[in-house]
Protein backbone atom coordinates (compact mmCIF):
# COMPACT_ATOMS: atom_id res chain seq x y z
CA UNK A 1 0.00 0.00 0.00
CA UNK A 2 1.31 3.41 -0.92
CA UNK A 3 1.92 5.62 2.08
CA UNK A 4 2.21 9.33 2.50
CA UNK A 5 5.69 10.59 2.97
CA UNK A 6 7.30 8.10 0.59
CA UNK A 7 10.46 9.34 -1.02
CA UNK A 8 11.36 9.31 -4.67
CA UNK A 9 14.37 10.64 -6.53
CA UNK A 10 14.68 12.36 -9.86
CA UNK A 11 17.33 11.54 -12.47
CA UNK A 12 19.79 13.93 -10.80
CA UNK A 13 19.39 12.02 -7.55
CA UNK A 14 17.47 14.79 -5.85
CA UNK A 15 15.20 13.34 -3.19
CA UNK A 16 11.54 14.39 -3.17
CA UNK A 17 8.86 13.54 -0.66
CA UNK A 18 5.48 12.46 -1.98
CA UNK A 19 2.35 14.03 -0.58
CA UNK A 20 -1.24 12.89 -0.74
CA UNK A 21 -2.35 10.13 -3.09
CA UNK A 22 -4.72 11.80 -5.54
CA UNK A 23 -5.92 8.94 -7.74
CA UNK A 24 -5.73 5.18 -8.08
CA UNK A 25 -5.91 4.28 -11.73
CA UNK A 26 -5.74 1.04 -13.64
CA UNK A 27 -1.95 1.12 -14.04
CA UNK A 28 -0.69 3.16 -11.16
CA UNK A 29 -1.25 5.84 -8.57
CA UNK A 30 -0.95 9.59 -8.81
CA UNK A 31 0.70 11.45 -5.94
CA UNK A 32 1.15 15.09 -5.16
CA UNK A 33 4.67 16.28 -4.44
CA UNK A 34 4.87 17.64 -0.94
CA UNK A 35 6.76 20.82 -1.78
CA UNK A 36 5.43 21.52 -5.28
CA UNK A 37 1.67 21.89 -5.57
CA UNK A 38 1.83 22.19 -9.35
CA UNK A 39 3.68 18.89 -9.92
CA UNK A 40 2.37 15.33 -9.57
CA UNK A 41 4.00 11.92 -9.86
CA UNK A 42 2.65 8.84 -11.58
CA UNK A 43 3.92 5.72 -9.84
CA UNK A 44 3.12 2.52 -11.73
CA UNK A 45 1.98 -0.48 -9.69
CA UNK A 46 4.72 -3.06 -8.97
CA UNK A 47 2.87 -5.73 -10.98
CA UNK A 48 2.62 -3.38 -13.99
CA UNK A 49 6.33 -2.54 -13.74
CA UNK A 50 7.15 -6.22 -13.47
CA UNK A 51 5.09 -7.14 -16.49
CA UNK A 52 5.93 -4.29 -18.87
CA UNK A 53 8.09 -1.82 -17.02
CA UNK A 54 10.76 -1.79 -19.76
CA UNK A 55 8.16 -1.10 -22.45
CA UNK A 56 6.60 1.71 -20.40
CA UNK A 57 9.98 3.20 -19.61
CA UNK A 58 10.97 3.26 -23.30
CA UNK A 59 7.67 4.88 -24.27
CA UNK A 60 7.85 7.54 -21.57
CA UNK A 61 11.43 8.33 -22.59
CA UNK A 62 10.27 8.69 -26.21
CA UNK A 63 7.54 11.05 -25.03
CA UNK A 64 10.05 13.16 -23.13
CA UNK A 65 12.01 13.53 -26.38
CA UNK A 66 8.92 14.91 -28.10
CA UNK A 67 7.98 17.52 -25.56
CA UNK A 68 7.85 21.16 -26.35
CA UNK A 69 6.96 24.11 -24.20
CA UNK A 70 3.46 24.51 -25.63
CA UNK A 71 2.58 20.85 -25.35
CA UNK A 72 3.59 20.55 -21.72
CA UNK A 73 1.23 23.37 -20.80
CA UNK A 74 -1.84 21.89 -22.47
CA UNK A 75 -1.12 18.22 -21.86
CA UNK A 76 0.18 16.61 -18.66
CA UNK A 77 3.24 15.34 -20.48
CA UNK A 78 5.96 13.24 -18.80
CA UNK A 79 8.69 15.69 -17.83
CA UNK A 80 10.96 14.12 -15.23
CA UNK A 81 11.97 10.51 -14.65
CA UNK A 82 11.22 9.24 -11.15
CA UNK A 83 13.00 6.44 -9.28
CA UNK A 84 12.37 4.65 -5.99
CA UNK A 85 14.83 4.39 -3.11
CA UNK A 86 16.49 1.43 -4.86
CA UNK A 87 17.10 3.64 -7.93
CA UNK A 88 14.60 1.65 -10.00
CA UNK A 89 12.48 3.58 -12.51
CA UNK A 90 8.91 3.71 -11.23
CA UNK A 91 7.24 6.47 -13.24
CA UNK A 92 7.41 10.13 -14.05
CA UNK A 93 6.56 13.61 -12.87
CA UNK A 94 4.33 16.02 -14.77
CA UNK A 95 2.43 19.25 -14.25
CA UNK A 96 -0.88 18.94 -12.47
CA UNK A 97 -4.04 19.67 -14.48
CA UNK A 98 -6.38 22.31 -13.12
CA UNK A 99 -10.12 22.26 -13.50
CA UNK A 100 -13.03 19.84 -13.68
CA UNK A 101 -13.44 16.69 -15.74
CA UNK A 102 -15.26 17.25 -19.01
CA UNK A 103 -17.54 14.35 -18.00
CA UNK A 104 -19.22 16.73 -15.53
CA UNK A 105 -19.77 19.30 -18.25
CA UNK A 106 -21.31 16.69 -20.53
CA UNK A 107 -24.03 15.77 -18.07
CA UNK A 108 -27.52 17.24 -18.04
CA UNK A 109 -27.94 16.78 -14.28
CA UNK A 110 -24.46 17.76 -13.12
CA UNK A 111 -23.13 20.56 -15.30
CA UNK A 112 -24.75 23.37 -13.32
CA UNK A 113 -23.11 22.17 -10.10
CA UNK A 114 -19.62 22.02 -11.60
CA UNK A 115 -19.88 24.77 -14.23
CA UNK A 116 -22.20 27.42 -12.78
CA UNK A 117 -23.75 29.59 -15.46
CA UNK A 118 -22.55 27.35 -18.28
CA UNK A 119 -24.00 28.28 -21.64
CA UNK A 120 -23.53 27.11 -25.22
CA UNK A 121 -20.88 29.69 -25.91
CA UNK A 122 -18.67 28.36 -23.13
CA UNK A 123 -19.24 24.74 -24.14
CA UNK A 124 -18.24 25.59 -27.70
CA UNK A 125 -15.21 27.51 -26.41
CA UNK A 126 -13.95 24.44 -24.51
CA UNK A 127 -14.50 22.26 -27.56
CA UNK A 128 -12.60 24.61 -29.86
CA UNK A 129 -9.70 24.62 -27.43
CA UNK A 130 -9.86 20.81 -27.16
CA UNK A 131 -9.67 20.45 -30.95
CA UNK A 132 -6.70 22.83 -31.07
CA UNK A 133 -4.81 20.72 -28.54
CA UNK A 134 -5.57 17.51 -30.44
CA UNK A 135 -4.41 19.17 -33.68
CA UNK A 136 -1.21 20.22 -31.94
CA UNK A 137 -0.64 16.59 -30.88
CA UNK A 138 -1.38 15.35 -34.39
CA UNK A 139 1.21 17.73 -35.82
CA UNK A 140 3.74 16.07 -33.49
CA UNK A 141 2.69 12.63 -34.79
CA UNK A 142 0.74 11.80 -31.61
CA UNK A 143 -2.76 10.30 -31.56
CA UNK A 144 -4.91 10.21 -28.42
CA UNK A 145 -6.47 6.84 -29.23
CA UNK A 146 -8.28 6.39 -25.92
CA UNK A 147 -10.80 9.26 -25.97
CA UNK A 148 -12.39 9.65 -22.56
CA UNK A 149 -14.17 12.71 -21.21
CA UNK A 150 -12.69 12.07 -17.78
CA UNK A 151 -9.21 12.67 -19.20
CA UNK A 152 -10.03 16.21 -20.29
CA UNK A 153 -10.01 18.95 -17.65
CA UNK A 154 -11.80 22.26 -18.16
CA UNK A 155 -11.40 25.32 -15.96
CA UNK A 156 -14.88 26.55 -15.01
CA UNK A 157 -13.69 30.16 -14.69
CA UNK A 158 -11.75 30.33 -17.97
CA UNK A 159 -11.65 28.55 -21.33
CA UNK A 160 -8.53 26.60 -20.33
CA UNK A 161 -8.46 22.90 -21.29
CA UNK A 162 -5.82 20.37 -20.20
CA UNK A 163 -5.45 16.73 -21.17
CA UNK A 164 -4.33 14.08 -18.69
CA UNK A 165 -3.37 10.39 -18.77
CA UNK A 166 -1.26 10.86 -21.87
CA UNK A 167 1.17 7.99 -21.37
CA UNK A 168 -1.32 5.83 -23.28
CA UNK A 169 -1.13 8.00 -26.43
CA UNK A 170 0.05 6.54 -29.73
CA UNK A 171 3.29 7.99 -31.02
CA UNK A 172 6.09 7.38 -33.45
CA UNK A 173 9.56 8.55 -32.48
CA UNK A 174 12.78 7.82 -34.35
CA UNK A 175 11.16 5.10 -36.45
CA UNK A 176 9.72 3.30 -33.42
CA UNK A 177 5.97 2.94 -33.13
CA UNK A 178 4.36 3.04 -29.69
CA UNK A 179 0.71 1.98 -29.81
CA UNK A 180 -2.10 3.19 -27.61
CA UNK A 181 -2.83 -0.07 -25.78
CA UNK A 182 -6.14 0.99 -24.21
CA UNK A 183 -9.49 2.32 -25.30
CA UNK A 184 -13.20 1.80 -25.04
CA UNK A 185 -15.45 0.30 -27.72
CA UNK A 186 -18.07 3.02 -27.11
CA UNK A 187 -15.60 5.62 -28.43
CA UNK A 188 -13.89 3.53 -31.12
CA UNK A 189 -14.74 3.60 -34.84
CA UNK A 190 -16.08 0.56 -36.59
CA UNK A 191 -12.87 -0.31 -38.46
CA UNK A 192 -11.10 -0.76 -35.12
CA UNK A 193 -13.84 -2.64 -33.29
CA UNK A 194 -12.96 -6.19 -32.28
CA UNK A 195 -9.20 -5.60 -32.62
CA UNK A 196 -6.96 -5.64 -29.56
CA UNK A 197 -6.23 -1.98 -28.82
CA UNK A 198 -2.48 -2.51 -28.78
CA UNK A 199 -2.66 -3.82 -32.37
CA UNK A 200 -4.52 -0.80 -33.73
CA UNK A 201 -2.81 1.93 -35.72
CA UNK A 202 -4.85 5.05 -35.06
CA UNK A 203 -5.29 7.42 -37.99
CA UNK A 204 -6.51 10.99 -38.43
CA UNK A 205 -9.84 9.53 -39.57
CA UNK A 206 -10.23 7.23 -36.57
CA UNK A 207 -9.31 10.15 -34.33
CA UNK A 208 -11.91 12.33 -36.07
CA UNK A 209 -14.61 9.76 -35.34
CA UNK A 210 -13.79 9.49 -31.62
CA UNK A 211 -13.43 13.25 -31.33
CA UNK A 212 -16.86 13.71 -32.92
CA UNK A 213 -18.34 11.53 -30.14
CA UNK A 214 -16.74 13.83 -27.54
CA UNK A 215 -18.16 16.90 -29.31
CA UNK A 216 -21.60 15.31 -29.54
CA UNK A 217 -21.64 14.31 -25.88
CA UNK A 218 -20.71 17.83 -24.76
CA UNK A 219 -23.17 19.64 -27.03
CA UNK A 220 -25.88 17.12 -26.11
CA UNK A 221 -25.16 17.23 -22.35
CA UNK A 222 -24.14 13.61 -21.99
CA UNK A 223 -26.09 11.72 -24.62
CA UNK A 224 -24.03 9.25 -26.63
CA UNK A 225 -24.74 9.59 -30.37
CA UNK A 226 -25.66 5.92 -30.54
CA UNK A 227 -28.16 5.88 -27.64
CA UNK A 228 -31.30 4.78 -29.46
CA UNK A 229 -34.82 4.07 -28.20
CA UNK A 230 -35.62 0.37 -28.43
CA UNK A 231 -32.26 -0.32 -30.00
CA UNK A 232 -29.18 -2.24 -29.07
CA UNK A 233 -26.27 -1.08 -26.98
CA UNK A 234 -24.28 1.92 -28.28
CA UNK A 235 -21.48 -0.27 -29.61
CA UNK A 236 -23.79 -2.40 -31.79
CA UNK A 237 -25.53 0.74 -33.03
CA UNK A 238 -22.13 2.28 -33.78
CA UNK A 239 -21.08 -0.75 -35.83
CA UNK A 240 -24.26 -0.43 -37.89
CA UNK A 241 -24.13 3.35 -38.21
CA UNK A 242 -27.55 3.57 -36.51
CA UNK A 243 -27.65 7.24 -35.62
CA UNK A 244 -31.12 8.34 -34.52
CA UNK A 245 -30.84 12.09 -35.05
CA UNK A 246 -31.10 13.63 -38.46
CA UNK A 247 -34.15 13.82 -40.64
CA UNK A 248 -37.31 12.90 -38.71
CA UNK A 249 -35.40 12.12 -35.55
CA UNK A 250 -37.00 8.71 -35.17
CA UNK A 251 -35.79 6.66 -32.20
CA UNK A 252 -34.26 9.67 -30.44
CA UNK A 253 -34.60 9.15 -26.67
CA UNK A 254 -37.54 10.94 -25.12
CA UNK A 255 -37.03 14.27 -23.34
CA UNK A 256 -35.15 17.45 -24.16
CA UNK A 257 -32.61 15.69 -26.36
CA UNK A 258 -34.14 16.44 -29.73
CA UNK A 259 -34.58 20.08 -28.73
CA UNK A 260 -30.91 20.25 -27.83
CA UNK A 261 -30.10 18.77 -31.22
CA UNK A 262 -32.40 21.16 -33.07
CA UNK A 263 -30.69 24.13 -31.43
CA UNK A 264 -27.44 23.28 -33.21
CA UNK A 265 -26.72 25.04 -36.50
CA UNK A 266 -27.66 23.04 -39.56
CA UNK A 267 -24.05 22.79 -40.72
CA UNK A 268 -22.94 21.16 -37.48
CA UNK A 269 -25.93 18.82 -37.48
CA UNK A 270 -25.04 17.76 -41.03
CA UNK A 271 -21.46 17.04 -40.00
CA UNK A 272 -22.67 14.81 -37.16
CA UNK A 273 -25.16 13.02 -39.40
CA UNK A 274 -22.54 12.31 -42.05
CA UNK A 275 -19.88 11.26 -39.54
CA UNK A 276 -22.19 8.94 -37.62
CA UNK A 277 -24.07 7.38 -40.56
CA UNK A 278 -22.05 6.94 -43.76
CA UNK A 279 -18.90 7.97 -41.90
CA UNK A 280 -19.33 5.00 -39.55
CA UNK A 281 -18.55 2.73 -42.51
CA UNK A 282 -16.48 5.01 -44.73
CA UNK A 283 -13.75 6.82 -42.76
CA UNK A 284 -13.16 9.45 -45.47
CA UNK A 285 -16.77 10.65 -45.10
CA UNK A 286 -16.08 11.83 -41.56
CA UNK A 287 -15.75 15.52 -40.79
CA UNK A 288 -12.10 16.39 -40.24
CA UNK A 289 -10.64 18.28 -37.31
CA UNK A 290 -10.10 21.49 -39.34
CA UNK A 291 -13.75 21.27 -40.49
CA UNK A 292 -14.95 20.88 -36.88
CA UNK A 293 -12.76 23.75 -35.80
CA UNK A 294 -14.08 26.03 -38.52
CA UNK A 295 -17.73 25.08 -37.90
CA UNK A 296 -17.49 25.57 -34.14
CA UNK A 297 -15.63 28.85 -34.52
CA UNK A 298 -18.44 30.12 -36.75
CA UNK A 299 -21.00 28.83 -34.26
CA UNK A 300 -19.27 30.67 -31.43
CA UNK A 301 -19.47 33.89 -33.44
CA UNK A 302 -23.19 33.30 -33.99
CA UNK A 303 -23.68 32.68 -30.27
CA UNK A 304 -21.77 35.79 -29.32
CA UNK A 305 -23.59 37.99 -31.81
CA UNK A 306 -26.96 36.75 -30.55
CA UNK A 307 -27.79 35.06 -33.83
CA UNK A 308 -28.08 31.73 -31.97
CA UNK A 309 -29.36 31.17 -28.45
CA UNK A 310 -26.69 30.63 -25.81
CA UNK A 311 -29.15 28.98 -23.44
CA UNK A 312 -28.73 25.29 -22.69
CA UNK A 313 -32.06 23.50 -22.51
CA UNK A 314 -32.15 21.50 -19.30
CA UNK A 315 -33.72 18.11 -18.71
CA UNK A 316 -37.45 17.95 -18.19
CA UNK A 317 -37.91 21.27 -19.95
CA UNK A 318 -39.54 19.97 -23.07
CA UNK A 319 -42.94 18.37 -22.99
CA UNK A 320 -43.36 19.19 -26.63
CA UNK A 321 -40.54 16.96 -27.76
CA UNK A 322 -41.93 14.07 -25.74
CA UNK A 323 -45.07 14.24 -27.84
CA UNK A 324 -43.21 14.76 -31.09
CA UNK A 325 -40.94 11.82 -30.64
CA UNK A 326 -43.10 9.27 -28.91
CA UNK A 327 -43.09 6.15 -31.07
CA UNK B 1 -37.89 3.90 8.11
CA UNK B 2 -39.22 4.01 4.58
CA UNK B 3 -37.35 6.92 3.14
CA UNK B 4 -36.79 6.16 -0.49
CA UNK B 5 -37.73 8.59 -3.14
CA UNK B 6 -38.67 6.21 -5.89
CA UNK B 7 -37.70 6.64 -9.49
CA UNK B 8 -39.89 9.18 -11.12
CA UNK B 9 -41.16 8.40 -14.57
CA UNK B 10 -38.70 10.97 -15.95
CA UNK B 11 -35.61 9.36 -14.49
CA UNK B 12 -34.75 7.36 -17.60
CA UNK B 13 -35.50 10.44 -19.71
CA UNK B 14 -33.56 13.23 -18.03
CA UNK B 15 -30.47 11.47 -16.74
CA UNK B 16 -28.07 10.61 -19.60
CA UNK B 17 -25.69 8.42 -17.54
CA UNK B 18 -25.29 4.81 -18.57
CA UNK B 19 -26.76 2.76 -15.74
CA UNK B 20 -25.26 0.14 -13.51
CA UNK B 21 -28.06 -1.80 -11.84
CA UNK B 22 -26.97 -3.33 -8.55
CA UNK B 23 -29.36 -5.71 -6.81
CA UNK B 24 -28.64 -6.78 -3.25
CA UNK B 25 -30.23 -10.04 -2.11
CA UNK B 26 -29.76 -10.15 1.65
CA UNK B 27 -30.32 -13.07 3.98
CA UNK B 28 -32.22 -11.57 6.92
CA UNK B 29 -33.22 -14.89 8.49
CA UNK B 30 -33.28 -15.42 12.26
CA UNK B 31 -29.67 -16.59 12.34
CA UNK B 32 -28.59 -13.06 11.37
CA UNK B 33 -30.13 -11.68 14.57
CA UNK B 34 -27.99 -9.37 16.70
CA UNK B 35 -24.55 -8.20 15.74
CA UNK B 36 -24.57 -9.60 12.16
CA UNK B 37 -27.81 -7.75 11.38
CA UNK B 38 -26.51 -4.53 12.90
CA UNK B 39 -23.31 -4.77 10.88
CA UNK B 40 -25.24 -5.58 7.70
CA UNK B 41 -27.50 -2.56 8.18
CA UNK B 42 -24.51 -0.31 8.84
CA UNK B 43 -22.77 -1.71 5.77
CA UNK B 44 -25.71 -0.99 3.45
CA UNK B 45 -25.91 2.52 4.89
CA UNK B 46 -22.18 3.06 4.30
CA UNK B 47 -22.58 1.77 0.74
CA UNK B 48 -25.31 4.26 -0.10
CA UNK B 49 -23.39 7.14 1.50
CA UNK B 50 -20.18 6.27 -0.36
CA UNK B 51 -21.97 6.03 -3.71
CA UNK B 52 -23.69 9.35 -3.13
CA UNK B 53 -20.34 11.03 -2.46
CA UNK B 54 -19.33 10.23 -6.05
CA UNK B 55 -21.62 12.29 -8.29
CA UNK B 56 -20.93 10.24 -11.38
CA UNK B 57 -21.70 6.97 -9.57
CA UNK B 58 -24.76 8.51 -7.88
CA UNK B 59 -26.22 9.24 -11.33
CA UNK B 60 -25.28 5.84 -12.68
CA UNK B 61 -25.87 3.24 -9.98
CA UNK B 62 -29.40 2.01 -9.51
CA UNK B 63 -29.82 0.09 -6.30
CA UNK B 64 -32.42 -2.56 -5.56
CA UNK B 65 -32.75 -4.53 -2.31
CA UNK B 66 -34.58 -7.79 -1.69
CA UNK B 67 -34.50 -9.53 1.69
CA UNK B 68 -35.04 -13.19 2.49
CA UNK B 69 -36.04 -13.50 6.14
CA UNK B 70 -39.14 -15.63 6.75
CA UNK B 71 -40.58 -14.25 3.54
CA UNK B 72 -39.25 -12.51 0.45
CA UNK B 73 -39.60 -8.73 0.58
CA UNK B 74 -38.73 -6.22 -2.08
CA UNK B 75 -37.37 -3.54 0.22
CA UNK B 76 -36.30 -1.19 -2.55
CA UNK B 77 -37.29 -1.28 -6.20
CA UNK B 78 -34.47 -0.13 -8.48
CA UNK B 79 -33.75 3.50 -7.59
CA UNK B 80 -30.96 5.74 -8.81
CA UNK B 81 -28.58 6.31 -5.90
CA UNK B 82 -28.93 10.10 -6.17
CA UNK B 83 -32.63 9.69 -5.33
CA UNK B 84 -32.14 7.57 -2.21
CA UNK B 85 -32.24 9.78 0.84
CA UNK B 86 -31.79 7.25 3.61
CA UNK B 87 -31.82 3.50 4.05
CA UNK B 88 -34.43 1.39 5.78
CA UNK B 89 -33.08 -0.88 8.54
CA UNK B 90 -33.77 -4.56 8.13
CA UNK B 91 -34.67 -6.95 10.93
CA UNK B 92 -33.86 -10.65 11.23
CA UNK B 93 -36.54 -13.33 11.41
CA UNK B 94 -37.63 -16.71 10.06
CA UNK B 95 -36.10 -19.09 7.54
CA UNK B 96 -34.05 -18.29 4.42
CA UNK B 97 -36.13 -18.40 1.21
CA UNK B 98 -33.09 -17.44 -0.85
CA UNK B 99 -34.24 -19.33 -3.96
CA UNK B 100 -37.44 -17.27 -4.24
CA UNK B 101 -35.53 -14.09 -3.44
CA UNK B 102 -33.07 -14.78 -6.25
CA UNK B 103 -35.92 -15.58 -8.63
CA UNK B 104 -37.50 -12.21 -7.89
CA UNK B 105 -34.11 -10.47 -8.20
CA UNK B 106 -33.49 -11.97 -11.65
CA UNK B 107 -36.99 -11.00 -12.79
CA UNK B 108 -36.49 -7.43 -11.60
CA UNK B 109 -33.09 -7.18 -13.28
CA UNK B 110 -34.51 -8.41 -16.57
CA UNK B 111 -37.40 -5.96 -16.34
CA UNK B 112 -35.02 -3.11 -15.60
CA UNK B 113 -32.64 -3.82 -18.46
CA UNK B 114 -35.66 -4.09 -20.78
CA UNK B 115 -36.72 -0.62 -19.57
CA UNK B 116 -33.23 0.73 -20.31
CA UNK B 117 -33.36 -0.61 -23.87
CA UNK B 118 -36.84 0.78 -24.41
CA UNK B 119 -35.72 4.22 -23.23
CA UNK B 120 -32.45 4.20 -25.18
CA UNK B 121 -30.38 4.26 -21.98
CA UNK B 122 -27.02 2.51 -22.19
CA UNK B 123 -26.10 0.22 -19.34
CA UNK B 124 -23.16 -1.61 -17.86
CA UNK B 125 -23.38 -5.26 -16.94
CA UNK B 126 -25.81 -5.38 -13.98
CA UNK B 127 -24.59 -6.72 -10.65
CA UNK B 128 -26.40 -9.16 -8.40
CA UNK B 129 -24.88 -9.46 -4.93
CA UNK B 130 -26.19 -12.22 -2.69
CA UNK B 131 -25.17 -12.37 0.97
CA UNK B 132 -26.09 -15.26 3.26
CA UNK B 133 -24.93 -16.86 6.48
CA UNK B 134 -26.53 -20.25 5.91
CA UNK B 135 -28.20 -22.40 3.28
CA UNK B 136 -31.35 -21.64 1.28
CA UNK B 137 -34.35 -23.27 2.94
CA UNK B 138 -36.47 -23.36 -0.22
CA UNK B 139 -35.98 -24.62 -3.78
CA UNK B 140 -32.93 -22.92 -5.22
CA UNK B 141 -31.34 -25.29 -7.76
CA UNK B 142 -33.34 -24.11 -10.78
CA UNK B 143 -32.82 -20.42 -10.08
CA UNK B 144 -29.13 -20.99 -9.41
CA UNK B 145 -28.83 -22.49 -12.90
CA UNK B 146 -30.63 -19.45 -14.33
CA UNK B 147 -28.32 -17.02 -12.52
CA UNK B 148 -25.24 -18.99 -13.50
CA UNK B 149 -26.30 -19.05 -17.17
CA UNK B 150 -26.73 -15.26 -17.18
CA UNK B 151 -23.31 -14.84 -15.56
CA UNK B 152 -21.78 -17.19 -18.12
CA UNK B 153 -23.30 -15.17 -20.98
CA UNK B 154 -21.80 -12.07 -19.33
CA UNK B 155 -25.24 -10.54 -19.05
CA UNK B 156 -24.79 -10.10 -15.32
CA UNK B 157 -22.12 -10.13 -12.63
CA UNK B 158 -23.29 -12.46 -9.84
CA UNK B 159 -21.31 -12.08 -6.63
CA UNK B 160 -22.11 -14.54 -3.83
CA UNK B 161 -20.75 -13.72 -0.39
CA UNK B 162 -20.90 -16.10 2.56
CA UNK B 163 -20.97 -14.96 6.19
CA UNK B 164 -19.70 -17.09 9.07
CA UNK B 165 -21.01 -20.66 8.60
CA UNK B 166 -22.56 -20.10 5.17
CA UNK B 167 -22.67 -22.97 2.69
CA UNK B 168 -20.23 -21.63 0.10
CA UNK B 169 -20.90 -24.53 -2.28
CA UNK B 170 -24.59 -23.65 -2.50
CA UNK B 171 -23.83 -19.94 -2.92
CA UNK B 172 -21.20 -20.67 -5.56
CA UNK B 173 -23.82 -22.48 -7.63
CA UNK B 174 -25.41 -19.09 -8.40
CA UNK B 175 -22.38 -17.77 -10.24
CA UNK B 176 -19.46 -18.58 -12.47
CA UNK B 177 -17.21 -17.09 -9.81
CA UNK B 178 -16.75 -18.92 -6.49
CA UNK B 179 -18.43 -17.45 -3.45
CA UNK B 180 -16.16 -15.46 -1.18
CA UNK B 181 -16.30 -15.70 2.57
CA UNK B 182 -16.57 -12.47 4.51
CA UNK B 183 -13.81 -12.10 7.07
CA UNK B 184 -15.75 -12.02 10.35
CA UNK B 185 -18.44 -9.39 10.11
CA UNK B 186 -16.60 -6.97 7.84
CA UNK B 187 -19.77 -5.85 6.10
CA UNK B 188 -18.64 -2.26 6.12
CA UNK B 189 -15.38 -3.13 4.37
CA UNK B 190 -17.28 -5.24 1.84
CA UNK B 191 -19.75 -2.49 1.02
CA UNK B 192 -17.00 0.11 0.72
CA UNK B 193 -15.28 -2.23 -1.75
CA UNK B 194 -18.60 -2.58 -3.59
CA UNK B 195 -19.00 1.20 -3.81
CA UNK B 196 -15.41 1.56 -5.06
CA UNK B 197 -16.19 -1.07 -7.70
CA UNK B 198 -19.37 0.77 -8.70
CA UNK B 199 -17.42 4.04 -8.93
CA UNK B 200 -14.89 2.38 -11.18
CA UNK B 201 -17.62 0.93 -13.41
CA UNK B 202 -19.52 4.20 -13.68
CA UNK B 203 -16.33 6.15 -14.50
CA UNK B 204 -15.63 3.83 -17.41
CA UNK B 205 -16.25 5.08 -20.92
CA UNK B 206 -17.02 1.53 -21.95
CA UNK B 207 -20.39 -0.11 -21.39
CA UNK B 208 -19.27 -3.39 -22.93
CA UNK B 209 -15.80 -4.14 -21.56
CA UNK B 210 -14.97 -5.89 -18.28
CA UNK B 211 -13.65 -3.48 -15.66
CA UNK B 212 -10.68 -4.33 -13.47
CA UNK B 213 -12.02 -4.28 -9.92
CA UNK B 214 -10.22 -3.23 -6.73
CA UNK B 215 -8.60 -6.00 -4.64
CA UNK B 216 -10.91 -7.75 -2.16
CA UNK B 217 -8.31 -8.26 0.56
CA UNK B 218 -9.95 -5.73 2.90
CA UNK B 219 -12.93 -8.02 3.52
CA UNK B 220 -12.55 -11.59 2.25
CA UNK B 221 -10.94 -14.54 3.98
CA UNK B 222 -9.66 -17.91 2.83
Amino acid sequence: MALRGRMVTDSLGKVRRLGKRLERGGEGEIFALQDRQDVIVKWYYPEVLKKRGDELHRKVEAMRELRDAQMTRDVCWPLIRVFDDQHRWIGFAMYRAQGVKMGFLAHALLYQRYFPGLDRSRVVGYLIRFIEIVQQLHRAGVCIGDYNLNNVFCMPSTQQVTLIDCDSYQLRVGGTFYPCPVGSPDMTPKEHQGVAFRNIVRTSQSEAFSLAIVLFKCLMLGRHPYDIVGGDDPVRNLRRGNFAYGEGGRDVPEGAWYDLWRELPEGIRDMFVTTFTSGANVPRHRATLPQWHAALTEYRQQLESGECSRRLIGPGSSKKSQVLHAR
Amino acid sequence: MATYQLNSSSDLIDNPSPRCACMLVLDTSASMFGQPMRELNAGVQAFISAIKEDDMAACSVELGVITAGGKVTEQLPFTTAMNISQCRHFTASGLTPLGSAMELALDRLEERTAAYRKAGVAYYQPWLVVISDGVPTDQWQAVSARARALAKQRKMVVMPVGVEEADLDALSAFSTRPAKRLDGLKFREFFLWLSASMSRVSASASTTEQIKLPPTDSWDSI
